[in-house]
Order: structure tokens, then sequence, then C-alpha cells
């Protein structure tokens, strides 16, 4: 089946077109709409965790802070007694899970003279268990490193920058120091807890609203105390992490991160498209979250692939439900169709199948019903007509008959005479007639034409020609024959028709010829010689006009071999499609060439020829008549 | 064939144009109807555009002539071209019809 052939497939295929186009719109307009919202969403929600995850962390350094501050006044009170000073930091360390190692560390030469005096406590990195040791010595000169140097010139509490500690601890660490002041408010040592970066970083690590989001923790100077690249840890800071990034937005970020601001950048991470919001801790540290759009929007991909699916699904279902819908209502048209067929084959009874609906498929219904019925109607009409056309046509035929039968046939077969002549009608019948009759050695001859064609015509021809039979041959002489022909159609013509008529008489021992010509065309002369010319006659008024109408007659003798041609208007006015007429001129031409012993019959056809050729096959629109008459 | 009949008072102007043949000549014969049944004492007929004539033609000016002539009227054809006088003259009309 070819979609273009098919009219429901072809609609169905448009309401799809239009459907998928809306649909692609809509879903453009919603997938930028939602992006926009699922963006800022996003952002919001980064906010949130940063900010718990900030709240959370910052429990653990006050808890922290808040252990050690808590305990100052203990060593103080208990400074004389070096077993209590190791209990406490043991103390610390296992009272508090967060804290991995704690010391009280004194000045050099404050306690008891000694150089270095630094109970401390830890717990192992692979072992867990807990250590407690005096850890200053030469190779561990603890006043010179940055968590007692720094809080002790500073003199208040201090978070040491992340440092790998080898004194004890074994691992990566940042440690809280608060300075420890006599009753005068001497310095005489520091007092500290250490957390375990990794402690911190796992910490960190486990803060991810979206699946690749990291966090991560970093100092004063920048370092990164937490990453969850693990090597970024003590060894690398944000700014040389932003120079490998060629992206100036992220030292950009580092700078305001360790200004200790709030915000939010978006920024391109390796090439990913990214967001980053940051803020900072109480003790001067940053923390910041990394999360990348293409993270944020993973779900939202999903769910448009998702929903794709279902629309292409539901854009399948509709073509297939639209084409059968539209199948299903346009099957009358189908219906409809093969009527129309069937009637166009010839059928015109076929039924025409009923409609249930009253909309346009009902008026098509109507449409082709009524004129199912117009056509039966026209056939019946037509049937009668043709019916009464024949009848006409044959009763038309029996007249031409009838008519031609009245124009003799039988021509005399004579040494002195060769006489032919022709009626060819325009219609069936026709008014145009010729009559001859041959007595003795006298021949009587007319030839006449009823103003008129058709029926009419032919029944005032029928009148003529049996008046001429009548009168014509009883030796009048022609005036006298022509006036009482005349006469007789006088009587009862109320429709003024009349003919013009030529009749003569020719003896044919002597030559002597009396003709009368009522108002009919000049006949032609053709001489002995071959010279031809019009006949010239006295002119009288056609017959049948009015009564007793004195008509004059012509008395010429002729000799032997001269032929008179006799013809009709239809000759004369023969036209052509562009209304040219034969004419007079030709036709007398033509006689100039007739040759002066060819018999009459072969005379007559040539001419009736030659007006047929002229005319180029345009339809005949009056009788013609030809007569030939050799006097031999 | 075209007829434009105007009236001047009892007397109508005809002015006749193109062929009088068989085709048209019922058409003719209705054209000139209010001529046959009017009461103008003269008609006067312009034939200067009149290309032809044929026997039917002819039997109408017949009719006409009588028709005119017995209500005491007068029927004048003026100007004919000389081939259409010719179909008047051989017929024998001319004797019987006004041609100036």
């Amino acid at each position: 089946m070819s979609l273009k052939k098919n009219f429901a497939s072809r609609l169905s295929l448009y309401v799809l077109l239009i459907s998928a186009g809306l649909m692609l719109v809509v879903t453009i307009l919603f997938g930028l709409f939602s992006s926009s919202a699922m963006r800022l969403e996003s952002r919001a929600v980064a906010e949130r965790e940063l900010d718990n995850a900030i709240l959370d962390i910052e429990k653990v350094i006050t808890e922290v802070e808040r252990t050690v501050d808590n305990l100052d006044w203990v060593v103080e009170q208990h400074m004389e007694d070096e077993s209590f000073l190791y209990l406490v930091t043991r103390e610390i360390v296992t009272a508090n899970p967060n804290i991995i190692g704690s010391a009280v560390a004194f000045e050099p030469g404050f306690y008891k003279g000694r150089q270095y005096f630094s109970p401390y406590t830890y717990i192992g990195d692979q072992t867990h268990e807990v250590h407690s040791i005096q850890m200053g010595n030469e190779n561990y000169d603890y006043p010179v490193l940055d968590w007692y140097q720094i809080p002790k010139l500073l003199n208040r509490p201090y978070w040491s920058e992340p440092y790998f500690d080898d004194g004890g601890g074994g691992q990566a660490m940042s440690t809280y120091s608060m300075p420890l002041h006599d009753d005068e408010g001497n310095f005489y040592g520091i007092m500290t807890a250490d957390i375990s970066l990794a402690w911190l970083s796992d910490r960190v690590d486990a803060i991810k609203p979206y699946p690749h989001s990291f966090t991560m923790l970093i100092g004063r100077n920048g370092s990164f105390i937490a990453h969850p690249d693990e090597n970024k840890v003590l060894n690398e800071t944000i700014f040389t992490v932003a120079m490998e990034m060629f992206d100036t937005t992220a030292v950009q970020i580092g700078r305001e991160m360790l200004a200790g601001a709030k915000g939010m950048q978006r920024f391109s991470n390796r090439g990913e498209d990214s967001f980053m919001v940051y803020g900072p801790l109480s003790n001067g540290w940053s923390m910041a979250l990394v999360c990348s759009y293409a993270d944020v929007f993973r779900n939202a991909r999903i769910m448009n692939i998702v929903l794709g699916a279902l629309l292409f699904l539901g854009l399948i279902g509709l073509f297939i439900g639209c084409r059968r819908i539209i199948r299903q209502l346009t099957l009358p048209i189908v219906e409809f169709s093969n009527s129309a067929m069937t009637m166009a084959k010839g059928n015109f009874k076929a039924a025409i199948p009923e409609v249930e609906t009253k909309d346009e498929l009902l008026k098509l219904r109507n449409s082709l019903s009524y004129m199912q019925q117009s056509i039966n109607e026209y056939i019946e009409e037509l049937k009668s007509t043709t019916a009464s056309n024949e009848r006409y046509e044959s009763e038309l035929n029996i007249a031409r008959d009838i008519q031609m039968s009245m124009l003799p046939q039988d021509f005399p077969q004579r040494d002195d005479l060769s006489l032919y002549a022709m009626v060819q009608p325009a219609k069936e019948v026709g008014g145009d007639l010729y009559d001859f009759v041959v007595v003795g050695d006298t021949v009587y001859f007319l030839v006449g034409d009823v103003s008129g064609k058709g029926v009419p015509a032919a029944l005032f021809m029928a009148i003529a020609r049996a008046a001429f039979r009548f009168i014509g041959a009883l030796g009048l002489p022609m005036k006298e024959v022509v006036q009482r022909v005349s006469d007789c159609l006088c009587d009862g013509n109320t429709s003024e028709m009349f003919v013009t008529l030529f009749a003569g008489r020719l003896d044919l021992k002597t030559g002597q010829l009396d003709y009368c010509n009522g108002g009919h065309n000049p006949i032609v002369v053709i001489d002995p010689d071959g010279k031809a010319s019009f006949l010239q006659a006295k002119p009288n008024l056609a017959a049948g006009l009015f009564p007793g109408f004195p008509y004059q007659d012509e008395i010429i003798t002729l000799k032997r071999g001269t032929r008179l041609v006799l013809y009709t208007d239809g000759v004369t006015e023969a036209e052509r499609v562009d209304k040219l007429q034969y004419g007079e001129e030709q036709l007398l031409a033509w006689a100039q060439r007739v040759s002066p012993d060819t018999p009459s019959n072969v005379v007559v056809s040539d001419l009736f020829t030659q007006v047929k050729h002229f005319t180029r096959g345009a339809d005949q629109n009056d009788d013609i008549t030809i007569m030939s008459l050799l006097f031999k | 064939m075209n007829v434009t009949i105007t009236e001047e008072g009892a007397k109508a102007l005809v002015k006749l144009e193109g062929r009088l043949d068989t085709t048209n000549a019922d058409q003719f014969q209705k054209d000139i109807q209010p001529l046959m049944t009017g009461s103008h004492t003269e008609i006067d007929m312009d034939c200067s555009d009149m290309e032809y004539t044929s026997s039917q033609g002819l039997r109408m000016f017949l009719m006409l002539q009588k028709t005119v002539s017995a209500r005491g009227a007068k029927l004048v054809l003026r100007n004919m071209k000389p081939h259409v006088k010719e179909v008047f003259d051989i017929t024998g009309f001319s004797h019987i019809i006004t041609i100036l």
C-alpha cells in the first residue's frame, strides 16, 4: 500500500507530522524551562548540602576545640603529676572519636627543667591501638613546628595547616593548638588535639548531592585538607589545580575562598560545565562543593529519553488510530466511488450505499442519488425522443422515396435527344423538382425551385409537379402552361409559398424552342461550337404568387448540337465554409469546357462533382438540381 | 440578419444588415412581426447592408408586402446591393415590391 495513494494514510501522516511538530516544540520549550529550573534547583540543593556539611564539620571542629578548651585548667592543676598529664591526653583521645591524637607540649626548660617534655597520646594509623609517648627530643624539635610556634606567637588558639606528622601519629592531620598560660598569664606550653585528614576526607566525601559531585576542604593558604583525590591532600593547593585547568574562574574562586567569602561560581572543570558552591568555616578553612551540570541533568536526560520513547510510541499509536478512524469514516466515499464506477460502466440503477451520519457524506450521497435519478430520467427522455426521432426519420425516408419516385428516371433514348437530370435535396425531402415528357417528337421539360426547404417545400413541389404533368403536355404555349400551373398553385396558397421555374417545349424536328422563365435563374445555352451563355428571357413572376398573372414566353430556334443546362440556385449559391459562392461566372466557365457531344448524364454528374469539389465538404444548404438537354 | 426598427410617427424606418437565409428566416419573421401587426402607413427599409436573401427570405418580403398592402400602407426597399437586387429581378419580385 502506497502512503501517497491512500487518503487515510496521507491524512494520518499529516496529523502525525503536525502532532510531532507540536510535541517537539512543547518538548523543547519544556526542556528549556525545566533545565533552567533544574539549574536553579541544583544550586539550591548544592548550597543546602554545603551549609549542612559546613555545619557538620563545624560541629566536629567545635567539639575538638571545646574538648581542649575545657581541659586546660586540668593541666594547670595537675601539672606536677607526669602520669596524670599522660592520662589527660589519653582521656582526650579515647573519649572523643574525632580526635586521633592529643599532646601537652611544654616550653623548653619549663617542666622540671627539661628541654623537651610533651606527653602525647595517639591512635595508630593501622593498628587503631592507643599509644602514649613523650614525643619531644633532638630529632623532633617541636618548639620550632608550626602547630607550636604559630599559636604561641599569635597567643590564641590555632588550627594548623594540614601536615604529615612523623612525630608519632604517622599520618596526615590538622592540629588544634591552644596556648597555655599560668595564673600570671605567662605562656608555658601548648595543648593540642589532632584530627585525621583521612577521616575528615571520609566525612567530606560523604557529601554527594549528585553521583559525581565532590567536596573539598582547603586551608587558609589554599592547600587541600580534604579532597576526593588523596594525592592532592598536603601536596597541592587550589591554585596549582586551578592553574592546571587554565581557567581564570577557578583562580578567582580560590581567591574568594581564601578571603572567607561565600558564593557560587560556574566554571569549566577540565572542559566539563560545572558549578561550585563554597563557604568559610569558623577556623579560617573553606569548603567547596563541585557539581557538574551533566550530573545534574543526568536524571533529566534519562527522563527525556524515556519521554521521547513514550512520545514516539504515542505518535505511532496516533498514526495507526487516526488511519483506522479516517478509513472507517471515509469508507462510504470508497463505496460511493464504486457505485459511481458501476454507473459509469452503464448500470445506472446501481445501488448507492446508505449513510447514517448527517454530514457532508450525506450531502454527497444525496447529490449522487440526485444525479442518478436525473440521469435515469434523462435516459428515459432520450429513449422516447430517439424513438420518435426514429419514427420521423423513417417517415421522412418514405417521403423521400415517394418524392424521388415522382421525378422521372426513364430518360429518353433517342438519336436526336440526350436528356438527363438529377436532384440532390439538402434534407431528406426537398423543394426542387424537374420533369419531362416526350410526346411524339416534342419534349416538354421543367426545372423548378420551391421557396424554402424540407417537408413544406416538398408538399408544394408535389403539387407543382402534378400540375405540370397535367398541363405541360397539352400542347399549349409555354406562357399558358406556366400561368395555369401558377394559378393552380395560387389556389389555397395561404402560406405565400411559390416556385420559381423554367419550362420549355422543344420540337425535335425543327429545333423550335418555346420557353417561359417564371422567376427562375437564367439557364445556360451551349452552342454547337462550345460557346456558352445565359439564355435571355423575359422576366416573369415566380409561380404561385398572383392568380392570373400574365406570363410571357419566347420562341427561338436551336441548331442541332445545342445544349441547354438547367439548374436551381443550389448550384450557383453553393457555399463554402467561408461563405464564398460557386456563382454564375464559374458556372459559365465550366460550361465553356463542356465538349459538345458529351452525353447528358456525364455532363450532369460532372457539374455536380464540380460544385461538391468547390464547397469542400461544407454542409449543403440548398437543394441542387441539374438538367442537361442536348439537341442532336 | 439584424433588423433595427425606428419609428417616426406613422412611418417605420427599418435597417437590414447581413444575410437572410434558411437558418434565420424564422427569426426574421419574428423580427418583422411588429411591422405586420403594426399600423404604420409607410415602411421604409434600408437594404444597403443586406448581403444575401434566399427564396425563403423572398417569401417573407412577399408576406410583408401582402399584409402591408391589405391595410393600405406602403412598403419601400432602398439601396439594395446589385447582386441582391438581381434575385428580386429574376424571381419577378421587383414587379410586386417597390425597390428604389
